[in-house]
This record gives structure tokens, C-alpha cells and sequence, in this order.
């Protein structure tokens, strides 16, 4: 059983019984969990919603899998939706080993993500146990939420009863150990990632390398590093910080440091790092808060101008590869035809831009580039139904649905690829609520763009670097 | 990727039920036991598979049972006919699994194990309708058909299914606005089992509750003993496990007495 990964949230859906018949053993096999080791996602969760019975016989593989995950990986990992006999069961089991996390619903436990959405919530909190409300409290402050602690049951059930109050409201949750990843967030077009303490070698395993290029590669420029809360700094972390920085410039980045002090950290680490083309603030809204800043620092559009990069013959000579994994996806979804019709090397040209929505994935390894998907809004729903399963006008529904649409193509052309000999990675998927939105990032990039007929409409395929 | 041509075409190459087959069931339907065995025997895959079918563990005989005659006295009306439907059942599966990692014996096994399940709830809820009995017989034809059409797709199903937590049943009502159990109860009428199967089998999908609350609560029994089969490792590690959803609300109410049934014949 494989979990399922959507915007960086792992989670794994068993049903039935899960009991002593070594039934958990064979949910997850060897290769089952090396693929959640390598998934990349920022939390790992097994739903027991569709779960009718468990016992620790059966919960115990999943949570040997957490354990195993969380030393490799440094991640939030533990159950969700479930309801308050499972949640007293889970805890009852495992009384002082309760290591993972277990959050009530899955959406609860996304607010502890530093996934691209659901940010500056109104939360309600509350937890009987009083070092467990404060941890959640500084988790959901330090992933840029408003959390309210409930001191006590009493207060908790009159709040929670004020309607439209709060965005969440959290009980029956728990607070694992959590892993020491350097949490990240996104505001705008900047990466945050948030350090503390000590900074030392630790840095290069806490530090999720895959996702600060997977970012690099989806047009992300700017790069914060909110270290109000680092004591020290050693030599290790300093060459990885400078290295981080040189492999950055290749494309055009800018990481910068706020609110670190060098009280215990040598003067001259600030000098090496500033050389490295680090910029160092006091505050973090003289950043954000500062627009010709951010502009300067290439946090206005998501790609910036500089990274041009033609296309080359390799990726133009697998085109074939990229349309079909595109017009076989859409089909697949749709059971209509989709059909080629003209092609041409230019840069992306959009008539009409009303009513179309956008998305786009990256591809990097033996070859690199982009992936632009621009439909007419109907044609989108349309494409979507399959996984909707019902007619929707919610546009961010939509929006939502298509990452996971422009996902399967990118899944596709890995595996068309990979048939050829070519490995590739892909990128997050990201959407575009309107051709604005894309042409920040897309304007001025050659590439192939190809028309595409989809039941008598067209829609538009776009390869670039 | 399936479209309703796809699953017309499935439906109309189901071969009819072979004459041997027509006339064991018809004999047992008079409860003429002696010349249901005798017509039995007439189908030499049919007889094979009622001795293969007997001696598993699961049904408990010391010794082994090979004469037909002998076995149809030993089931009775009910469990023979039953046993006869498995047999047909069979009939649709394939000679090499694709989607899911089973095999003629393993399948053998999950209907041995639906079979003698579903007897035991029918004891406990007091039930001796040989055509509720039977009914058991035509769930595992849903697994068979989610093989037979999407074994040609399994990796744009797994593509599919790897961004989003969507069940074959769904995928197919989604694009052909008829599932697995449709099919199923198509393949029934095609074989003129009794109207009644097809309708349990449609309420054990957990998503389509039939007006009629008592056939509505042996879907339920039925789904949930689907579930309790499909969590065991081999089903798992077969990729049964979430081939469709599990309905946890529909089963909620009946849940403890279930659990108290399965409990009862495992002390």
C-alpha cells in the first residue's frame, strides 16, 4: 500500500480490520515504506476513517514505519480521523511510547504542514493536558496561524459553540515528538524556512534539500531564513549555508537571513556568508513589507527574467513523449478524444485570455524543464469530473483538482521517459486562477507550444525550460 | 480509459451457463440430491472443483470427500447450490491475474472463506432461504470484474490512484455511470439466478442501500463480511484491501453483532 502524497501530505488509507492477523505486516511491505522514506512529503499520516477495528498488533507496523521515517526524514508522522473511542483506544495502547502525532481529522493535521496553503487561520485550541496545549499552540504560531488556547473544557466548549468564530477548531489531538526538520513556509513568492538553536553538521539532514530544489525548479527565488530563534552557529552549518547560496546563484536566488544575532557566533561567519551573497536583516518585515525589496530580491514574479533558458534539442526530441503523456491523461480522465493540432517554437501566446485557468509542473534530471497546461474553465471541469465526481463551480476546487490532473500527466511523462532510459523527477504541480497568474512566470519563455483539441475545444500545451 | 462499449462487449462474451451446470441446479432446486450429483458428474470441471472446493480446511472434514454424491448429501440443498454458484462464478476468472496478485487457488480460497461466513451469519440471523445463501456466491464476481476490465489499465489506474484516494467502483461509475455491481447483477440475470441475488449483491456494495430494509440489512452484513475477509494478509497483499470503498457508516449499527457472530465460532 502506497500513501497518498498531496501537497506534501503523505497519507495512507487502510480499511477494515486491523488486527493481531499480522494483517499490518502486509499493508506495508519493504518497498512500501522506502517509497514513503523517499515521498518528500512534510507529514506522514495513516487515516483510520475507513478503519472499523484495530488493535496494537495491527497499529504497530505503521507506527514502526513512522519511527523509521521520522529518524530518516526528521517529519511529522501519526494517525488521523479518528473518532473520540479510537482516539482514547490509540492512546490507552501506547500511553508513555505515544511518539507520533495524531491529529482528528486530516485537515487538522495540514495546518501543522508548511504546505502552500491554509495560512493565518483563527484556531481554536485545547488539550487536558497543559504542556500539550502549548505545543500546539507554538506549532501553529510558528506555521504562521492565530491559535487561541482554551485553558480549560469549560471555556473550550463556549468558544468552540461561537459560530463563524474560528477558521479550526482543535481537540482530541496530540503532539508527537516532533521531527527537528527546519520547518518552511511560503508567503507570496518567498520561502520561509524557520531554524533554532544550535546550528551545526545536523543542518544538512534537518534540512529538506529535495524540497529547497524542487522550489528552485518551480520559479521559487527567495529564500528567508527566520533564525530569531538560532543561539550559534558552527563551521559545518556555515559550509553548508555558503554552498547553499553558490548552488542557488545558478539560478539567480537570493537567501537571506533574519533576525540572527552573533552574540555566540563568530563575526566572521557573517562575512563568509555575506561573500557567499547572503543578505542579512533584523527584522522580517523589513522584507516582507517592503516591496521594491522583494522586487530586487526576485520575489515579485516567481521566475525571474534572468533564468531564460533555451530549449534544447533533448527535451524538443522527446516532445512526442511529453503530448502524449498529456493527450493520454486527458483522455483517460475524460473517455473523449483529445487530439494534436498545430505546433510551433514562440513564445506563449494566449488569445482570449477570459475564463481560463492554468497549471504547471517541472520536470529535472537526465533533462529539465516545464509543463504549462492552459484550459478554458469548462474544459478543466470537464477534465476534472472524473475526480471531482460531480459538476462543481468552485474555482479553487477546480484549481485543486487540476494539480492533481497536471500530476498524473507528470507521473506519465516519467514513465514514458523512463522507458527511454531518461530519468526524471517532477516538481510540486502549481495552479493558476487566471492567465495573469501564468504570464508572470511564462511570459517571455520559448517554448513548444502546441494546440490541443479536447471534444472540439481547444486547449493549450506549453514546454519550456 | 473504460468506456460503456467496453463493458457491453464484457457482458455479451460471458459464455451461458453450461447445461450441466443449468440442470445440477434445477435438480437441487427440487431437492433431488441424487440426480443433481449425477448431473454434476456429467461436468467433469464442475465435480473437480466440488472436491477441491470441500476438502479446504475451512470446511472441516476429517477425511477426504471425493464422490459427488457423497458431498451434495454432506452440504445439503443450500450449501450445494452455493457451491454450484462458486463454481460458475469461476468460470469468469481469468487464467492469469493481472491487477490483483491472486490465483486460481487463492480465489478458491476467498470464496471458501466468504461461503462458510456467510453461513454462520445466516445461522445467527435465523435465515434458510437457499437464494439468501447463494447470494454470497456473486460478490467475488465484482473482483473478477474490476480484473477483467482494468487489467489492461493497471498503471493508468495506479497513476490515477497515486494522487487521489478513488476506488475502482467509483473510477468506473464516474466514467461510464455503471459499476462493478451493475455488472455483477447483469451477469446474474445472464445466468437466470434468482432476481434476489442480484439485489443483496447490489446492497453489498455499501452504496447503494435497497428500499426493502430487510434486504438492505444483508447487504450490510454482506459488505462488512467483504471487509473482514479483505483485511486478512492474503487479500491485502492481493491488492484487495481498498479495490472499492469501505462504507464504515452503513455497517455501523450492525458492527458489535457482527463482531460478537465472528468471535463466537473463533473460541
Amino acid at each position: 500500500m502506497r500513501a497518498i502524497v498531496k501537497n506534501g501530505v503523505g497519507v495512507f488509507h487502510p480499511q477494515g480490520f486491523l488486527d493481531g492477523n499480522a494483517s499490518g505486516v502486509s499493508f506495508l511491505s519493504i518497498d512500501d515504506i522506502h517509497a514513503t522514506v523517499h515521498s518528500n512529503a512534510d507529514i506522514i499520516l495513516v487515516s483510520l476513517k475507513k478503519v472499523i477495528f484495530f488493535n496494537r498488533n495491527g497499529l504497530d507496523t505503521f507506527v514502526k514505519m513512522f519511527l523509521k521515517v521520522r529518524s530518516e526524514n526528521h517529519i511529522i508522522v501519526g494517525f488521523c480521523d479518528y473518532d473520540k473511542k479510537k482516539y482514547e483506544a490509540i492512546q490507552k495502547f501506547y500511553k508513555d511510547e505515544l511518539t507520533f502525532s495524531l491529529f482528528k481529522t486530516q485537515e487538522i493535521a495540514t495546518l501543522f504542514s508548511s504546505n502552500f496553503k491554509n495560512q493565518s487561520k483563527n484556531i481554536l485550541l485545547y488539550s487536558d493536558d497543559k504542556s500539550q496545549r502549548a505545543a500546539l499552540a507554538i506549532e501553529l504560531h510558528d506555521n504562521g496561524h492565530n491559535p487561541v488556547v482554551a485553558q480549560t473544557k469549560k471555556e473550550f466548549d463556549d468558544k468552540s459553540k461561537k459560530e463563524g468564530a474560528y477558521d479550526f477548531i482543535i481537540d482530541e489531538t496530540y503532539l508527537g515528538q516532533i521531527g527537528q526538520q527546519v520547518a518552511t513556509r511560503v508567503t507570496g513568492n518567498a520561502i520561509i524556512y524557520t531554524l533554532s538553536t544550535f546550528l551545526d553538521a545536523e543542518i544538512g539532514n534537518s534540512f529538506n534539500i529535495a524540497y529547497h530544489n524542487n522550489s528552485l525548479n518551480v520559479g521559487f527565488r527567495l529564500f528567508i531564513f527566520d533564525a530569531y530563534k538560532v543561539v550559534s552557529m558552527n563551521v559545518h552549518a556555515l559550509n553548508f549555508f555558503s554552498k547553499l547560496a553558490s548552488s542557488g546563484a545558478e539560478y539567480n536566488a537570493t537567501i537571506c537571513f533574519v533576525g540572527m544575532t552573533f552574540e555566540k557566533t563568530p563575526i566572521a561567519f557573517k562575512e563568509t556568508l555575506e561573500d557567499a551573497g547572503i543578505m542579512f536583516f533584523d527584522q522580517m518585515n523589513d522584507i516582507l513589507e517592503n516591496k521594491e525589496l522583494l522586487d530586487e530580491l526576485g520575489a515579485s514574479s516567481a521566475a525571474g527574467a534572468k533564468t531564460k533558458r533555451p530549449l534544447n534539442k533533448s527535451i524538443v526530441s522527446e516532445l512526442p513523449n511529453f503530448i502524449d503523456a498529456t493527450v493520454a491523461t486527458i483522455e483517460m480522465m475524460t473517455n473523449s478524444r483529445a487530439s494534436k493540432e498545430a505546433a510551433k517554437v514562440e513564445e506563449i501566446d494566449i488569445k482570449n485570455k477570459e475564463n481560463k485557468i492554468a497549471s504547471s509542473i517541472g520536470f529535472y534530471g537526465d533533462i529539465d524543464g516545464m509543463v504549462i497546461l492552459v484550459f478554458p474553465i469548462d474544459i478543466a471541469k470537464k477534465a476534472c469530473e472524473l475526480l471531482i465526481g460531480e459538476s462543481t463551480d468552485d474555482k479553487e476546487l477546480i484549481l485543486d483538482t487540476l494539480a492533481e490532473l497536471v500530476n498524473i500527466v507528470g507521473g506519465k511523462i516519467k514513465t514514458l521517459l523512463s522507458d527511454e532510459k531518461i530519468n526524471v523527477d517532477i516538481t510540486l504541480p502549481r495552479t493558476y486562477p487566471d492567465v495573469d497568474a501564468l504570464l508572470e512566470i511564462a511570459q517571455a519563455k520559448k517554448g513548444v507550444q502546441v494546440d490541443l483539441l479536447f471534444n472540439d475545444e481547444k486547449f493549450l500545451f506549453f514546454l519550456t525550460r | 480509459m473504460i468506456t460503456k462499449n467496453i463493458i457491453d462487449t464484457y457482458i455479451e462474451q460471458i459464455p451461458p451457463a453450461p447445461e450441466a451446470l443449468k440442470k445440477t441446479i434445477s435438480f437441487l432446486n427440487a431437492a433431488e440430491l441424487t440426480k443433481a450429483a449425477q448431473a454434476a458428474q456429467d461436468d467433469l470441471a464442475l465435480s473437480s472443483y466440488l472436491k477441491e472446493l470441500v476438502n479446504k480446511p475451512i470446511f472441516g472434514f476429517k477425511n477426504e470427500v471425493s464422490n459427488i454424491s457423497q458431498i451434495f448429501g454432506i452440504l445439503g440443498v443450500e450449501k450445494s447450490q452455493q457451491a454450484v454458484y462458486n463454481y460458475m462464478i469461476t468460470l469468469l476468472s481469468p487464467s492469469k491475474w493481472k491487477m490483483f496478485q491472486l490465483n486460481r487457488n487463492s480465489f478458491y480460497n476467498l470464496q471458501a472463506d466468504l461461503s462458510v461466513n456467510w453461513q454462520k451469519i445466516l445461522h445467527h440471523l435465523n435465515i434458510s432461504d437457499k437464494e439468501i445463501h447463494s447470494a454470497i456466491t456473486l460478490l467475488p464476481a465484482s473482483i473478477l470484474v474490476a480484473e477483467a476490465l482494468f487489467c489492461q489499465k493497471k498503471e493508468d489506474v495506479n497513476l490515477l490512484r497515486s494522487a487521489s484516494a478513488i476506488d475502482l467502483n467509483t473510477i468506473l461509475q464516474r466514467l461510464c455511470a455503471m459499476d462493478l455491481f451493475d455488472i455483477c447483477q447483469a451477469i446474474s440475470q445472464k445466468w437466470e439466478m434468482d432476481a434476489k441475488i442480484g439485489v443483496i449483491v447490489q446492497a453489498a456494495s455499501g452504496v447503494k442501500p435497497a428500499d426493502d430494509e430487510a434486504i438492505n440489512i444483508l447487504g450490510k452484513w454482506m459488505h462488512l463480511l467483504l471487509f473482514y475477509t479483505l483485511s486478512k494478509p492474503s487479500y491485502i497483499e492481493a491488492g484487495l484491501n481498498d479495490f472499492i470503498d469501505f462504507q464504515i457508516d452503513y455497517v455501523d449499527d450492525i458492527y458489535s453483532e457482527f463482531a460478537q457472530v465472528m468471535e463466537r465460532y473463533l473460541s
